[in-house]
């Protein structure tokens, strides 16, 4: 079996009863890198340094983070910087431990991407569910600011830093950069239309970076450590580590921090193998977003899952056993993107609720041998058709749920009844709203004696 | 009628604070709203509205798009059990049976005497712990069905319960009042330093979204002298 290759996760796992600690994180050498940064490092040099080391963006989209940095005009102020901590791509859960865990190498990590770029104020939308997590983050900003790490002349250079703590309010579609802005701004979080791209035009129509929270924890360690380290990790065009949210059907579900390259089946390994000793039926490879894959033969870097017709995503792995409904897995997953789906654009809000509809006549025993043909339709109508990815996202799994697994799908309906335990139907069909057919995200629970009147 | 006293108004001027445009710290003051009325009301929405310069219907649109801003009377503890994919795979409709049974009630529902709300939510990020939940916001992981009648049981006792990470559950306006002033009592005043590192002017502080078509009086102050 292969080991974990510690990078961000080094503090959390190495100090798992205070990694998050003002104190353990000193001793263990936090906030070093910043003051290397701001002291020994002009701007343009880190973010050299940053493109040089071929660091792809760790929330879905895999974009050089170097790269986006340059797009930032020198000559346009104020500039904002703005960290995603909105996770809520099914099966991921990385971001939300790095800063429960590690708050400190987070904030490092933000103020070393703040001064790459020349901003003053960094915002940290954090999703609105995560407590825990927000606690230990305002804690740490305090503490950071009360060491000298934040504010004003950081380590005695004439750098200043503002970072805002900002929570959002329950909305998947927020971790959508330019929704997310929207939603900072005060606005639904409906996405924009690009370009112009945040770099340019982003938060209150300044160029505004928005980097993951994964991807700023990685920062310091490249300071830290350079160029050729980091590349001595992963893979070509994908090099470093990547934190990988491991759950569904196996023995020990949780993060696991490899090097890009390595393969489902050593990830699979490493969190225990199938639970109870089942056999493997099918693997989300990059969140609920990521077309299925069938076995466990291919290696997690952008551009090998890319070429197997699937992506890398957010990093969320689900391993399904034989026991699993591959329709339920569909309907589920369509129930979310139709809750979530902001309304703005047609194909994607009616798209998904007519998929939900026709899913749950399949799913309940009621469907007909030309639904799978529909669901295909369905999914062809709503990709490539929306401002913003998440239509995309719902006709990827529907359509690779429907074709990987049609047989089971059509047994459905040749038997007129869910072919596995079929006891599931309360709960997926719980979610408010989506009977109504109005199921997008906030048109529910509206009633007529809550409105303004 | 207003339902934010003035020192709740006074919270409200610290979050706006924080923010380089007003209209920022809606959703933080719609949470001081449920903090202080238990969901988002009518009067509630007005007071926002009053206070950020904005109409009520601006505040009801950006408002009533987010789920954790609740538009009906809610429980002191909202039970939120994920059912999305790890969690369903891993029984999470049996926990959510087993809530559903002992409460009485239906997604989306509250007990007739206002302790319990029930909810199916989207994934809470917390796949690790499938089937999982999160009771005001804390986490549960691994959860099966006696359990969650131990804990709705020991909630109505009043007793003292934990979650995963061993914080304490704490009452529904309590967390709404942490989640509006997330990140208070922090330095916020940056614009007049900027210059010392890269220089440039000072933007408006109220300035409208790029993208956006300025709307005197919501957007910005109004133009002097301008229209017609």
């Amino acid at each position: 079996m292969i080991d974990e290759t510690y990078m961000v996760l080094k503090r959390a796992r190495e100090f798992p009863k205070d990694s998050w600690t003002l104190k353990r994180a000193l001793d263990d050498g936090a906030y070093d890198n910043l003051k290397k940064a701001v002291t020994e490092i002009s701007q343009a040099d880190l973010i050299e340094l940053v493109k040089n080391a071929g660091l792809r963006g760790k929330g879905g989209a895999g974009f050089p983070t170097g790269m986006k940095w340059s797009f930032v005009p020198k000559d346009v102020f104020p500039k904002y910087v703005v960290i995603n901590h909105d996770e809520g791509e099914p099966g991921t859960f990385k971001d939300r431990e790095i800063a429960e865990r590690d708050p400190h190498q987070m904030i490092e990590g933000i103020a070393i991407a703040a001064y790459a770029v020349g901003a003053n104020k960094a915002f940290i939308y954090c999703r609105g569910e995560f407590a825990l997590g927000s606690r230990r983050m305002d804690r740490a900003i305090k503490e950071a600011y009360e060491k000298g790490f934040l504010g004003k002349g950081i380590f005695g250079s004439k750098f200043d830093l503002d970072i805002v703590l900002h929570r959002g309010a329950g909305a998947y579609i927020c971790g959508e950069e330019s929704a997310l802005l929207d939603s900072l701004e005060g606005f639904r979080g409906q996405p924009r239309l690009k370009p112009p791209f945040p770099a340019i035009k982003g938060l209150y129509g300044q160029p505004t970076v928005v980097n993951n929270t994964e991807t700023v924890s990685t920062l310091p360690h490249i300071v830290a450590n350079g160029v050729d380290w980091f590349k001595g990790f992963g893979t070509e065009k994908s090099p470093g580590t990547k934190v990988f949210s491991v759950s569904g059907h196996v023995e020990r579900p949780g993060n696991y921090e490899v090097a890009y390259g390595t393969t489902l089946d050593q990830l699979l390994d490493l969190a225990g193998g199938m639970k109870d000793g089942k056999t493997l039926k099918a693997i989300i490879p990059g969140g609920a977003s990521a077309p299925l894959l069938t076995h466990a033969d291919y290696a997690l870097d952008f551009d090998s899952l890319k070429e197997a017709g699937t992506m890398l995503g957010s990093g969320a792995v689900v391993y399904m056993d034989e026991t699993t409904c591959m329709v339920r897995n569909a309907l589920v997953t369509t129930e979310f993107f139709a809750h979530e789906s902001c309304g703005k654009c047609t194909p994607c809000r009616e798209g998904t609720s007519w998929a939900v509809k026709v899913l749950r006549r399949v799913e309940s025993g009621e469907g007909r041998q030309e639904d799978m043909d529909l669901l295909l339709d369905i999914a062809n109508g709503m990709d490539g058709r929306s401002f913003c990815p998440l239509g995309d996202a719902a006709s990827w799994a529907l359509r690779s749920n429907v074709k990987l697994f049609r047989e089971e799908f059509e047994a459905h309906v040749r038997e007129g009844r869910c072919t596995f335990d079929g006891e599931h139907k309360e709960l997926v069909g719980a979610r408010s709203g989506i009977d109504t057919g109005i199921s997008q995200q906030g048109d529910e629970g509206l009633g007529g004696e809550d409105r303004l009147s | 009628m207003s339902v934010l006293t003035d020192e709740m108004r006074s919270v409200a001027e610290q979050i706006v604070a924080k923010y380089p445009n007003r209209r920022s710290a809606a959703l933080p003051l719609l949470f001081l709203v449920q903090s202080v009325e238990g969901h988002v009301t009518d009067s509630g929405m007005r007071d926002v509205a009053d206070i950020l310069g904005l109409t009520p219907a601006e505040v009801l649109a950006t408002g009533s798009f987010y789920t954790m801003l609740k538009k009906k009377p809610q429980g002191e503890y909202l039970i939120s059990v994920c059912r999305n994919i790890s969690c369903t795979h891993l029984g999470a409709h049996k926990v959510f049976d087993a809530a559903r049974e002992k409460l009485g009630i239906e997604p989306g529902g509250t007990t007739p005497d206002g302790r319990f709300s029930l909810e199916a939510a989207e994934c809470l990020a917390t796949c690790d712990g499938a089937p999982s939940m999160q009771i005001n916001y804390e986490d549960f992981y691994k959860v099966t069905p006696s359990e969650v009648v131990e804990i709705i049981d020991s909630l109505a006792a009043g007793k003292d319960v934990k979650s995963v990470a061993g914080e304490t559950v704490r009452p529904a306006k309590d967390i709404a009042f942490e989640t509006a002033t997330a990140g208070l009592d922090l330095p916020h005043e940056t614009a007049d330093t900027r210059e010392r590192l890269v220089g440039g002017e000072s933007p408006p502080s109220d300035m409208a979204p790029g993208h956006r078509p300025v709307v005197p009086g919501i957007d910005a102050p109004p133009a002097e002298g301008g229209g017609s």
